[in-house]
């Protein structure tokens, strides 16, 4: 692992008093938090906290669904991530997203990587690129012989790792893995661990995970959300080993879920 | 696919209750079962009769249809061509127009306006086809007659335009519920990779959603096959073998609707023909209706990763 950050490192993305609505409902209160650049984070908490809220308003997806109301900043390499002139569309191509149910689409497994270039009018050597991306993700050599093999037919695992190196294809800052594992067998998810610490600290990568365990084994900052609020924030291991508050103890002890 | 039947501990009342159920509902079965096995036996026997006369070659592969003629000639070319222009014209026009439809009630439209425009879908789907077919002719084959003086009274086009119409309903249903099928994490995974809405619904949602809206427009085809009061009203009932869609027609089923008014005794070849191309139209649409399945059974396969 890496060595220990500060949060106070050079911050690629930061949250200021971030509060997230749907309707009525309070998604996300007043987060204010640095994901320092080349660094592993992870957030963690119960099922609901908004955690994949989170993930999704530092890419600007968050405003596709519908009833969200955003408040508060998120700057992006110093620029407003909600600013007028900003086009959400470009920012996700600076900060790429993987999700929780694997998402191959029904192409072969080239167009599935070339998917995200093509979009962004890329010209260059989009046979290298799938090579190298491929390549990240230990995938090479399982599909090298047939780029033509139809997406659905790669193991679950291998999906979720198409997935990893379709982002990768865009070259982005940022990697937000929401539970990129919790659909995958205890083999298939060691795979993809080592292929995040491999990323790292070429990418800035944030992760939302409900399994505090593999927060430990991952990340060099951990975040613990509580029903939208940002309980504690800080190294990993001083979050494990001596948490401040003391919900935040009970929940990493396995007394509250 | 198995169904799971559900099982609960009641008490006797209450089980023999529930087995009166089971025979009521077995009853209702058998009735349908029977009614079906009676109605193609009906088919069969006629349609066998029929053949036993005219070789089915000759059915085949003459090309004037003329059963009540003093000499009456079997091709019933003329008739497969008319309803192969009426299936696949209709789905010419209902496809791009109920697709779109679909698509903007899928992806763009307000919730208020995705109501309107399900009402009115409903309400189309509610209007008979006899106005649909008083619509085409005296409406849409004058206008047609404008712009193309040479259009005839009875023609092809004013039939394919309103029976797309007609199932333009079908098509924005079904198509609707190919597209709700496709999971919405594909689509975020689409955006999240930086392409447009636009190109995430032509590269995600559609080629996702093909074998579905495949479906539908082979589901909207059978019906638009089916459709006989548009047709005879539109291109007159008469059967010529002709491609152009300026001229009129007759298919399968609008044939079909003479046997009611016709004077065709029983047991005459006249007769029995009614019996051949009913065989013919329901070997035709069972194929249809049977692809369309078997796309969709196909499509939820993959789609089920
Ligand atoms: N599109 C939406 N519409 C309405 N409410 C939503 C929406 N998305 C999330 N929420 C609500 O926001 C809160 C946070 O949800 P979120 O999905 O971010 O939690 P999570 O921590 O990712 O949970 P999980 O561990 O189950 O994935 C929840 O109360 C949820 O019901
Ligand atoms: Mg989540």
């Amino acid at each position: 692992m890496s060595s220990p950050a500060a949060p106070t490192d050079a911050p690629v993305l930061t949250a200021e008093r971030l509060s997230v609505r749907f309707g009525r409902r309070v998604a996300l209160r007043d987060i204010s938090l640095a994901i320092p650049r080349g660094r592993i984070v992870s957030i963690i908490g119960p099922s609901g906290c908004g955690k994949t809220t989170l993930l999704r308003c530092f890419n600007r997806m968050n405003e596709l669904a519908s009833g969200a109301r955003t408040s508060g900043t998120v700057h992006f390499a110093g620029m407003d991530l909600y600013g007028p002139d900003i086009d959400p569309v470009e920012v996700r191509r600076r900060i790429g997203m993987v999700f929780q149910q694997t998402t191959p689409f029904p192409k072969s497994v080239f167009d599935n990587i070339a998917f995200g270039p093509r979009a962004s009018g890329f010209t260059g050597d989009l046979q290298g690129l799938v090579e190298e991306v491929l390549t990240s993700v230990g995938l090479w050599s399982e599909v090298a012989d047939d780029l033509d093999t139809p997406a659905l037919e790669l193991s679950a695992g291998q999906k979720q790792r198409l997935c990893i190196a379709r982002t990768l294809a865009l070259k982005p800052d940022v990697l937000l893995l929401d539970e990129p594992t919790s659909a995958l067998d205890p083999e298939a998810t060691a795979r993809i661990e080592s292929i995040i610490r491999a990323l790292s600290p070429r990418y800035t990568i944030v992760i939302a995970t409900y399994n505090r365990w593999q927060a430990a084994r991952l990340s060099d900052l951990t975040a613990f959300l509580d029903r939208g609020e940002l309980l504690e924030y800080g190294l990993t291991e001083t979050l494990f080993t001596n948490p401040r508050e003391a919900r935040t103890e009970s929940y990493l002890t396995g007394r509250t879920q | 696919m198995m169904a799971r039947r559900v099982s609960g501990a009641g008490t006797a009342s209450r089980a023999a209750g529930e087995r009166l159920v089971a025979h009521v509902l077995l009853a209702c079965t058998v009735v349908a079962v029977v009614t079906l096995a009676a109605v193609l036996a009906v088919l069969v026997r006629e349609a066998g009769m029929f053949f036993a006369d005219v070789s089915p070659w000759r059915f085949l592969t003459e090309i004037t249809w003329a059963p009540a003629a003093a000499e009456p000639r079997f091709g019933v070319l003329p008739l497969l061509v008319g309803t192969a222009q009426i299936g696949v014209g209709a789905a010419v026009f209902a496809l791009p127009a109920g697709l779109m439809t679909a698509v903007y009630l899928h992806q763009y439209a307000g919730s208020r306006t995705a109501r309107l425009l399900s009402g009115v879908t409903a309400l189309m789907a509610g209007v008979p086809t006899v106005v649909y077919g008083l619509f085409a002719l005296h409406f849409v084959t004058p206008a047609l007659r404008v712009l193309w003086p040479g259009v005839e009274a009875f023609n092809a086009l004013s039939a394919c335009l309103v029976v797309g119409l007609m199932i333009l309903p079908t098509v924005t249903v079904l198509s609707r519920e190919a597209l709700d099928s496709v999971p919405p994490p594909l689509l975020d995974a689409g955006l999240a990779l930086g392409a447009p809405k636009g190109r995430v619904v032509t590269r995600v949602l559609l080629p996702a959603a093909s074998g579905g809206i495949l479906a539908a427009v082979l589901i909207a085809m059978a019906r638009a096959v089916g459709e006989t009061m548009i047709v005879s009203l539109a291109a007159g009932n008469e059967a010529r073998l002709t491609w152009s869609p300026f001229e009129g027609l007759q298919t399968l089923s609008a044939f079909l609707t003479q046997l009611g008014m016709g004077d065709a005794a029983t047991g005459t070849r006249e007769f029995q023909a009614f019996f051949a191309v009913g065989a013919v139209l329901f070997v035709g649409t069972y194929g249809i209706h049977m692809a369309g399945r078997m796309l969709v059974s196909r499509s939820v396969g993959r789609a089920g990763q």
